[in-house]
């Protein structure tokens, strides 16, 4: 994993002038090494595979779009990729916030059908994937701004600043948020008996 | 401190580490290890807890839980009520208690009431429960749907067949020059350093000429350029097949439109 994100970075600017010169192959790279990070982040907005695919598809349509705007000098493909995906991302969950007939959202009970793992025992395994689907539960039940800041902070590990550039928000509201996001999640989790003492 | 000589280890290795941690035998970095995958991990966090409660009862180490902690915070509460704090001031001092911002006397007060109040003495153990377990979800990525790439080029490109199409050489060229990223201000010396071998090599002007002679040139030739446009707008239609000048870099470019229905 650590290689192929060494070797994204060293390459993205070469595939980026690739594919702005038109070549197919290039701009495949750039959707199979970004793909899987990218519908996981909308997934976790959206809490549906399908409305998350749809949203996957959007964006890497923006990002075709908006290549001419990358600039290598400002920093690697990986940040630049993920800022502009984040940023769609948001702007549709904001939109759909707004407009929840809009929402495509499934039940919740399918994250666990949805959910693989990668590796560990079948026992962990079963139990990882409960525990990874009972925390989507448990996000989906949060209020909308306190959800995308405990996405962004304890998901996407994103730093304060990062937050408040994204969301753009002051930083005191990015930490209450993030604080009062917490709080919510852990008394969610706790009626649900996941990390209850 | 140094992140990148941090080790990491997994689960199964948490667990074949477990007993050496609990008997503190682990040099000191695979310690540091095994007591973050603790920290990181809610299920191994767990099994933590069991061996060493089972530990506990197996060597009837039946200490009470930090009975002077609450002796103490039951007294400074009694004898100083002022300093006490409330639940919703408690909670909204979590994160910043957890990010080690809280200063002294916040600390202090903060550190009572987690122990004396049984409605929040439980929550910071499950806010940080809570974030491992957010971690741990992290860690669970679903693979990318089965046709989801071939939509993506399909939409983008046109094609599924990404590896067919090639970019033009002009793109190539285009790019190429854009990933030199000149200045466009560089770029004006080049340019005539560019026209001066152009007028050079090209005959047009004699290596020995002085730069005044090819102006010169250049102003004549400018001169022929404007009596060919003028021909061509008083219809003429002479076309110019020689120059006087020694180069002739002025080849006949027109015919008569006239003469050619002829």
């Amino acid at each position: 994993m650590e290689a192929l994100k060494t070797v994204t970075e060293i390459n993205g600017a070469d595939l980026v002038r690739r594919a702005r010169a038109g070549d197919g192959a290039a701009w495949e790279e750039i959707v199979t090494n970004f793909s899987r990070r990218i519908f996981n982040l909308a997934y976790r907005f959206t809490s549906s595979a399908d409305a998350a695919e749809d949203l996957t598809q959007e964006v890497f349509i923006r990002i075709y779009k908006t290549l001419d705007q990358y600039d290598a000098k400002q920093g690697d493909l990986s940040n630049w990729l993920m800022r502009l995906a984040r940023n769609l991302i948001i702007d549709d969950y904001r939109h759909r916030q707004r407009n929840p007939q809009n929402t495509m959202a499934d039940d919740v009970e399918d994250h666990a059908y949805h959910l693989h793992s990668v590796n560990s025992s079948a026992q962990k395994e079963m139990e990882r994937r409960e525990l990874a689907a009972q925390v989507q539960e448990g996000i989906d039940k949060l209020p909308s701004d306190l959800r995308t800041c405990v996405i962004l902070r304890d998901i996407e590990e994103m730093s304060y600043q990062e937050i408040v550039d994204v969301l753009q928000i002051p930083e005191g509201t990015v930490k209450s948020r993030i604080n009062r996001g917490r709080i919510e999640l852990a008394k969610i989790l706790r009626r649900m008996r996941v990390v209850s003492v | 401190m140094d992140y990148k000589d941090e080790r990491i280890i997994n689960c199964s290795e948490f667990e074949e580490l477990l007993t050496d941690y609990l008997d503190k035998t682990l040099d000191k970095q695979t310690h540091k290890a095994v007591a973050a995958h603790a920290l990181r991990c809610p299920l191994c966090h767990s099994l933590l807890n069991e061996v060493k409660d089972a530990l506990e009862v197996c060597h009837e180490l039946a200490v009470p839980r930090q009975p002077l902690t609450r002796l103490e915070a039951r007294i400074l509460t009694m004898t100083m009520p002022e300093t006490a704090m409330s639940c919703s001031e408690f909670e909204a001092h979590l994160t910043d208690y957890l990010d080690g911002f809280l200063p002294a006397a916040l600390f202090h007060r903060w550190e009572r009431h987690a122990v004396l109040c049984e409605n929040c003495t439980d929550l910071p153990g499950e806010v940080v429960r809570s974030i491992a377990a957010c971690y741990t979800y992290k860690m669970e990525e679903l693979p990318v749907p089965a046709g989801l790439h071939e939509k993506i080029l399909q939409s983008t490109i046109g094609t599924t067949e990404a590896k067919a199409v090639k970019a033009s050489w002009t793109a190539q060229f285009g790019e190429w020059i854009r990933s030199l990223s000149l200045p466009l201000p560089q770029l004006a010396p080049v340019a005539m350093i560019l026209m001066f071998a152009f007028l050079v090599f090209g005959g047009t002007a004699s290596s020995g000429s002085s730069f005044g002679a090819i102006y010169q040139k250049s102003f004549e030739l400018a001169g022929q350029t404007y009596k060919q446009g003028a021909n061509i707008v008083l219809g003429n239609g002479n076309v110019i097949e020689q120059n006087s000048g020694a180069g002739e870099p002025v080849q006949g470019i027109y015919v008569n439109q006239e003469e050619n229905k002829q």
